[in-house]
């Protein structure tokens, strides 16, 4: 399963997320960074891929290449920067441009809510993702409040999305626990049917 | 009937009277008297007994008395006898019973005896058997805690031989520990007295563990060449199979081949797909649809084979975490090397047909630096191994930079080769303009290049180089046919056009600083010119002239021809009128600047000229050498003055 992580303004999240950890000194991504982690949902094992894309404006150009083949995709925004929250129309527009799937799920987290002086406030940002058919969430990479959670929506709905997940998994069976269900139904009927 | 209570005096004392008693009766009553019946028991118990049957006291009673007592006496003898009977008869039962136990007891014995006899025999030999068992059940246990010390179970040795499709489980690779174990264990033995069980044990694990590593190799191998799915699931039981096997390093590496090879023709076939399939039901397109945007087609390729090379050395770290050898790092890089050099010729040949397609400078730029930022980025997982892929990116970026650069020169060489006379107003030629909306989309997009800094500032200097200086010798060429200020007009705005696009980027202050020092040689001779102009136009160029070419044996300044007073104060005339209105006096050209502050400059600078040129005349005509008469009536005006009315 792929998911892509936006941000418009440097974020820890994917760290605390696979390796929970927290940097406050990390080092702004360069390009495009690679991590897997794999969750547990509703008793199903699911292997994330994650790629978390720069978000500085000189890599902008690199990262629709890495809509492709996305699942879900996740966009951060600082609630204590109202510029960051700004951008979220610019970057939707690019993912509409560049993603070729219309059924990829998408969901929006506001950053950083350890932080005072918010300048987003959570209704906004509520509207905002409902508005574009979007998840939402808050959460704090340096409290570690909301980054599971946030994941683990994410690839709830993903493997809720009918054509979503499924279509990744005729070939090879599903990546879950239970191997047998996956080989047994999807790569053995394909079988039959094109003999017939 | 006698009675002993009293005993009766036997001899009557001497000297007493006789005494009544001497008589046998009064003795015999005396005796009667003196028995003290109270004190007699018995009497009283027989009296008591009397009294039992002996009712009536008459005399008949009396005299049968004895014979009633005999009968009495009989009576008791005869139930005594009876009752006696009956006793002994008890005791004649019981004489018997006692008998007859007796006669079994002894019946018994002898019995005992006699098997006791007998059976002394069976009971020394079970005793022995006995203590045999014992210690052969002592042999038992060791022989049993040896062999499970020392050898497998049958259940491990089926795990570990199996059938050939049995497929490799958990408790086979407990049982290969078990091997191993035992192998090391059993060295102990080999210190004792017992090598040959120790060697022979040796000697069959030794097989016992060739032949298991040879049908785990046989399974991993099959396992790895099932692994050609776009993304694969690496089991537990193949990380296990690693780490087993990584005891063999020639199993080890030809499995990791395997594993490379079938990977490798999973991630081609996976890249052909995505360039010209998409994913499934048509989602996401397929990268190809976008080859006619260089950038984007270039940009999604190199970002899928970014993902597949991130996937791969993800599977293989997964394949080998539990693998604690030296150099596993390398391995890895290596394998992944080895998968994605599949794909090199397939990106090679878009990559070709993009870059000698020539998309233009500026995109070649653009890729160029985008293939670099993909070789920083990819050779972050693979290493700087040979691996082939990054070998072909930079070939790519290589050769992108070099078309960029070609193209980039054939410009410049167009530009010399039609050197156009420079436009009406002076101003920056088209070609000028536009070489430099070139030069400036270049720069733009080298400042928000993807890759890192140190990279970016050698091509830079090569890029200025390669568009700067040509544009420099086609300004001078197309101004060399001009009079001296156009020429020094057109260039100033040339370079200046050129130094405010330069301005604007990161590594360009050696540029900027030549440029500089081109326009101020051109402002000289500008503010010269501008100078003259204004002398001759104020008619004292002449004057000028002679003053500075005056020499003392030509006699006096006065007696020049034209150096007359009259002909000064015609001169002053004119310069009269410039001072009033010095705006009138600027040269043409200096309309033509782009640059105000260099148009104030060149005024400014030649102005401070032409006061100085006007204190020299002063100078000469206030000396009386040159013997003017009231030379304050030719020049009204002090120099200061003159300063102060141009400033």
């Amino acid at each position: 399963m792929r998911v892509l992580i936006y941000k418009t303004a440097k974020q820890c999240l994917l760290l605390r997320f696979t390796d929970d950890t927290f940097d406050p000194e990390l080092a702004a991504t360069i390009g495009v960074d690679f991590k897997v982690k794999t969750i547990s949902v509703d008793g199903n094992k699911a292997k994330l891929a994650i790629w978390d894309t720069a978000g500085q404006e000189r890599f902008r150009t690199l990262t629709p290449s890495y809509y492709r083949g996305a699942q879900g995709v996740i966009l951060v925004y600082d609630v204590t920067r109202r510029d960051t929250f700004v951008k979220l129309d610019n970057w939707l527009n690019e993912l509409e441009t560049y993603c070729t799937r219309n059924d990829i799920v998408k969901m929006l987290v506001g950053n950083k809510i350890d932080k005072e002086n918010r300048e987003v406030d959570r209704n906004e940002g509520l509207k905002f993702a409902r508005k574009h058919s979007m998840l939402f969430i808050e959460a704090s990479a340096k409290t570690c409040d909301g980054v599971q959670c946030a994941f683990e929506e994410l690839v709830e709905k993903i493997i809720q999305t009918p054509g979503l997940w499924e279509s990744e998994s005729q070939n090879r069976g599903v990546k879950l626990s239970n191997k047998e269900e996956g080989y047994g139904g999807g790569g053995a009927c394909g079988g039959y049917c094109s003999m017939l | 009937m006698a009675d002993t209570a009293a005993p009766p005096p036997a001899v009557p004392a001497p000297g007493l009277p006789a005494a009544p008693g001497s008589n046998p009766l009064s003795r015999k009553l005396n005796k009667i008297l003196e028995t003290r019946l109270d004190n007699d028991k018995e009497m009283l118990e027989a009296l008591k007994a009397l009294s039992t049957f002996f009712v009536e006291n008459s005399l008949r009673t009396r005299r049968n008395l004895r014979g009633d007592i005999e009968r009495r006496s009989l009576a008791i003898n005869e139930e005594f006898v009876h009752i006696f009977k009956q006793v002994k008869e008890e005791l004649e039962s019981i004489n018997e019973d006692v008998q007859a136990m007796s006669s079994c007891c002894e019946d018994m014995s002898s019995r005992l005896k006699a098997a006791k006899e007998q059976t002394q025999d069976l009971i020394v030999k079970t005793t022995k058997l006995q203590a045999e068992n014992q210690r052969l059940e002592m042999k038992a246990q060791v022989a049993d805690a040896f062999i499970a010390k020392f050898q497998l179970t049958p259940d491990e040795m089926n795990l570990l031989r199996g059938t050939k499709d049995e497929p490799i489980t958990e408790a086979f690779f407990k049982a290969l520990g078990r091997v191993k174990q035992i192998h090391d264990d059993v060295k102990i033995l080999l210190r004792t007295n017992q090598q040959r069980a120790g060697l022979e044990i040796m000697e069959q694990m030794a097989l016992l563990q060739e032949t298991s590593y040879e049908r785990l190799y046989r399974w991993t191998q099959n396992e790895c060449r099932t692994l050609t799915q776009e993304s694969c699931d690496i089991s537990p039981v193949l990380a296990q199979a690693m780490e087993a096997l990584q005891d063999r390093p020639v199993l080890y590496k030809y499995t990791l081949d395997e594993f490379g090879t079938a990977r490798r023709s999973a991630v081609v076939r996976g890249f052909i797909d995505a360039l010209t399939r998409g994913g499934l039901g048509g989602t996401p397109r397929p990268i190809e649809m976008h080859s006619h945007d260089p950038l984007r087609y270039v940009g999604d390729m190199l970002a899928w084979l970014h993902q597949a090379t991130a996937s791969e050395k993800e599977h293989l770290e997964a394949m080998l975490k539990l693998v604690t050898v030296q150099g596993v790092e390398e391995n890895i890089q290596e394998v992944v090397g080895h998968i994605t050099e599949g794909v090199c010729r397939p990106l090679k040949v878009r990559i070709e047909q993009v870059i000698v397609a020539e998309p233009g400078a500026v995109l070649l730029y653009k890729i160029s630096n985008l293939l670099k930022f993909y070789h920083h980025t990819i050779s972050g997982i693979v290493g700087n191994s040979a691996a082939t892929l990054l070998t072909t990116i930079e070939e790519m970026h290589l050769l992108s930079k070099k078309i960029f650069f070609n193209s980039l020169s054939l410009h410049a060489s167009k530009l010399m080769d039609k050197v156009e006379l420079p436009p009406p107003d002076l101003g920056p030629s088209s070609a000028l303009n536009q070489t430099l909306n070139l030069l400036r989309e270049v720069l733009a997009s080298h400042d928000s290049s993807v890759v890192p800094l140190d990279a970016r500032q050698a091509d830079f200097v090569q890029v200025l180089s390669c568009v700067l200086d040509p544009l420099l010798q086609m300004c001078t060429m197309s101004a060399s046919n001009l009079g001296t200020a156009d020429m020094a007009t057109f260039m100033v705005n040339s370079l200046y056009m050129m130094r405010t696009t330069l301005a604007l980027f990161e590594f360009t202050d050696k540029r900027l600083e030549m440029l500089q020092f081109q326009i101020e040689a051109h402002l000289d001779t500008l503010i010269n010119e501008q100078a003259s102009y204004v002398l001759t136009r104020a008619g004292l160029s002449y004057i000028y002239n002679s003053v500075q070419q005056h020499k003392p044996e030509q006699g006096p300044l006065s007696n020049l021809p034209s150096m007359d007073s009259v002909a000064l104060k015609v001169a002053m005339a004119q310069f009269d009128r410039y001072l009033s209105a010095p705006d009138s006096l600027l040269m043409s050209q200096l309309n033509f600047l782009l640059s105000a502050t260099v148009k104030e400059q060149i005024i400014k600078q030649s102005t401070e000229l032409v006061c100085r040129a006007y204190s020299e005349l002063y100078a000469a005509v206030m000396d009386p050498s040159n013997e003017y008469k009231d030379p304050e009536t030719i020049l009204h005006r002090s120099p200061h003055q003159v300063q102060a009315l141009l400033s």
